[in-house]
């Protein structure tokens, strides 16, 4: 313990932030690392004088990501003397590009919608950064108009390759996960540049450039299995804009372009269901679906059992049965019962 | 409404909050803790410890020594006594903060999904919305979106009888295909992705009850008001309860994709005799649900116990499959199995 001159009172996580963010807005030309671990609240309290403070500039650098995760403009200068000096790089706040936009302006009725469309994120890590939207939103001081009542539309970004996706799309890095497609009972590895990720017939899809293929391919993120990794020293400039709708415009004309014809068991699940989705077919209890990827959909028919019945195309008919047969001779009676329980009389 | 539960708050979030109650707090004069807490959506304690640390903090100054003039401040006497917050001294900062690009990007995905909905139809107020987002955010708002699809007719019946506060009925059937005639006193409209679903007061179960709006048929709204269920009547934050009849099934797949069985909290039982494979623990109501969850999961699910619910999925996916056997009938079926 060094003894300090000051009254050591504990300084919390935010109050550090929140003092380095009010140091690097109020300086013009900006502030050392020196300067910052020496001056700043919450870290000059532990800066040793010509001491060692590696852990305070790691602290430091932790500090900078995460306030940069917040949208926070926080820009380093190369010193004109000393070009490429890590030591005299200067740290600074635009206070033009922090600020809103002076001639930004929300109606109440802008804000409910807002809100609403904040709090379609009810889980995983969306739903935080709509919450600080929301907050920040409310720093206006704008008094929403009544919110429509008796109504709680949510999505769901529940998949776990949701977030890491999303991080690396802002830092344009290349990422790495198993992958079990539709079809098949084995994850692959795949080495993608995410470039938009997309909700198309209520599932998540990831749309990137796959490294390996050198062609932008579509994945299901409910089928990306254990974590998604970024590829050291792997980065892509960042996408253009209009990555979203050109994945979704793909899965569009891909879904138009597909029917599959169907006849479903009348009064029974699937009638009910899938006859709601897809368009009435051309004979008595048939329907007609579109679709985006055949796999997908034979998961969905086969679920259905015996009340669905593929008439064409084909590659959809074998999709079927061959998943129907693999259920029902996965599910044969055990040859000896694993446990002392009395098997169901049949 | 549902008391919303405290979401977890990290220093990110308080940071947050802290430069986003300074602005706020430069364009009202004097008001109270209470009112800001209502505003924000947080509790009055938040508020008043943001405050605090607002009030002592500030930049290092010249002398950098963090002196009284390089401090935010406020009347003290006004917010002790009175509970009253007057910024009196601002430093470094007089607005708000912009928007992150994801933070953008998330509520501009919202937009998107809400623009499908019967309310929210006017296309070009929502597109001017998202232009004043992407205007707003510090970076281009990552690249996130939802489709456009239409929404289920029965959406708008159900929303003018909620808002009418009048009864509904329909045709239901439910996962064990039993068909039933139901009044409900409907009470929400929810979604979850691409799933509607009604919550409401059923009249022949006399309780609340979640329906599919896809499994509802001939939907009609009536003149017969709901019944009030203001009092003692709380909607749970799940769609779904489970309860003590339900079934424990143990069912063997690969370690990595218990994720797709999210839905149905299933419990790790360690390794499966086969490798690669490991075991699980799913809780159901029926088997019913169960064979058309694991049929639907060709060659990743297996069930394993209890052996009436490894027969219900076995004979599910036979019926399924004799009749394209049936049809193909004397045709020697390629590559089929046995």
């Amino acid at each position: 313990m060094s003894p300090t001159p000051e009254q050591p009172h504990p300084v919390t996580v935010e109050e550090r932030l929140f003092s380095l963010v009010l140091a690097l807005i109020a300086t013009q030309i900006g502030l050392t690392k020196a300067d910052i671990l020496s001056t700043v609240q919450g870290y000059r309290q532990r800066f040793r004088v010509g001491g060692d403070n590696a852990s305070l500039e790691r602290q430091f650098e932790r500090d900078k990501d995460d306030i940069r995760e917040l949208g926070i403009p926080l820009e380093t200068i190369e010193s004109p003397d000393d070009p490429g000096s890590n030591h005299h790089l200067r740290y600074r706040i635009p206070k033009g590009l922090y600020d809103l936009p002076a001639d930004i302006a929300f109606s109440p009725d802008e804000i409910m919608l807002l809100k609403l469309a904040a709090a379609v994120w009810r889980e995983g890590s969306l739903s935080a950064e709509s919450r600080r939207a929301l907050t920040k939103l409310n720093s206006l001081g704008i008094d929403s108009s009544d919110p429509v009542i008796g109504y709680a539309p949510s999505l769901r970004a529940r998949e776990a390759s949701f977030e890491p996706l999303g991080k690396a799309m802002d830092r344009g890095q290349v990422v790495a996960f198993l992958y079990l497609k539709p079809g098949e009972s084995a994850p692959r590895r795949r080495v993608i540049a995410p470039l938009a990720v997309v909700l198309h017939e209520g599932r998540w899809h990831l749309y990137g450039a796959d490294q390996d293929a050198g062609a932008t391919r579509t994945f299901l993120l409910a089928r990306i299995v254990g974590p998604v990794v970024t590829v050291p020293g792997r980065t892509i400039a960042p996408a253009e804009d209009g990555q979203g709708e050109r994945a979704l415009a793909e899965l569009d004309a891909l879904w138009q372009a597909q029917v599959a014809l169907i006849t479903v068991e009348p009064g029974s699940d699937a009638a009910v269901r899938l006859s709601k989705r897809g368009e009435p077919g051309p004979a008595e209890d048939s329907v007609e679906l579109h679709y985006t990827d055949v796999n997908i959909l034979a998961d969905e028919l086969a679920g259905y059992g015996p009340e669905v019945y593929v008439l064409s195309p084909s590659t959809l008919i074998d999709a079927v049965l061959d998943r129907l047969r693999r259920v029902r001779d996965s599910h044969a009676p055990l040859p000896e019962t694993p446990l002392p329980r009395p098997e169901a009389a049949r | 409404m549902t008391a919303a539960k405290p979401a977890a708050f990290g220093a990110s979030d308080k940071l947050t909050f802290l430069l986003s109650l300074v602005p706020f707090l430069m364009d009202h004069d004097r008001v109270s803790v209470t009112a800001v807490a209502d505003h924000f959506g947080v509790a009055p304690e938040r508020v008043r410890d943001a405050v605090n640390l607002i009030a002592m903090s500030g930049v290092p100054g010249e002398t950098r020594q963090y002196l009284h003039g390089d401090l935010f401040d406020i009347q003290w006497d006004e917010f002790e006594t009175n509970d009253n917050i007057v910024l009196t001294h601002l430093v470094a900062i007089d607005d708000s903060p912009r928007f992150s690009a994801r933070e953008a990007a998330a509520l501009i995905a919202g937009l998107q999904y809400l623009s499908a909905l019967p309310e929210n139809g006017d296309r070009d107020a929502i597109a001017t919305l998202m232009a004043k987002l992407t205007r707003s955010s510090t970076g281009a708002p990552s690249q996130l979106a939802v489709s456009h699809t239409d929404a289920d007719v029965a959406i708008s019946v159900i929303q003018a009888a909620v808002r009418a506060g009048t009864q509904v009925e329909f045709d239901y059937l439910n996962a064990r295909g039993t068909d039933e005639h139901r009044c409900v006193d409907p009470l929400r409209i929810q979604s979850v992705d691409s799933d509607w679903y009604l919550r409401g007061w059923c009249h022949l179960r006399e309780a609340m009850r979640t329906f599919r709006l896809d499994r509802m048929s001939n939907l009609r709204s009536t003149d017969v008001p709901a019944d009030s269920h203001d009092d003692g009547v709380v909607l749970p934050d799940t769609l779904f309860q489970g309860s003590a009849d339900d079934l424990t099934v143990t069912i063997e797949l690969p370690a990595a994709a218990l994720e797709l069985l999210a839905d149905y909290g299933p419990v790790p039982h360690g390794p499966a005799a086969a490798e690669g494979l490991s075991r699980a623990e799913v809780r159901v109501s029926h088997f019913h649900g169960l064979k058309r969850l694991v049929s639907g999961l060709a060659g990743v699910v297996t069930v394993v116990d209890p052996g009436a619910a490894r027969q219900t999925v076995a004979d599910w996916a036979a019926a399924g499959a004799a009749r394209y056997e049936a049809a193909a009938q004397g045709e020697p079926a390629a590559g089929a199995p046995n």
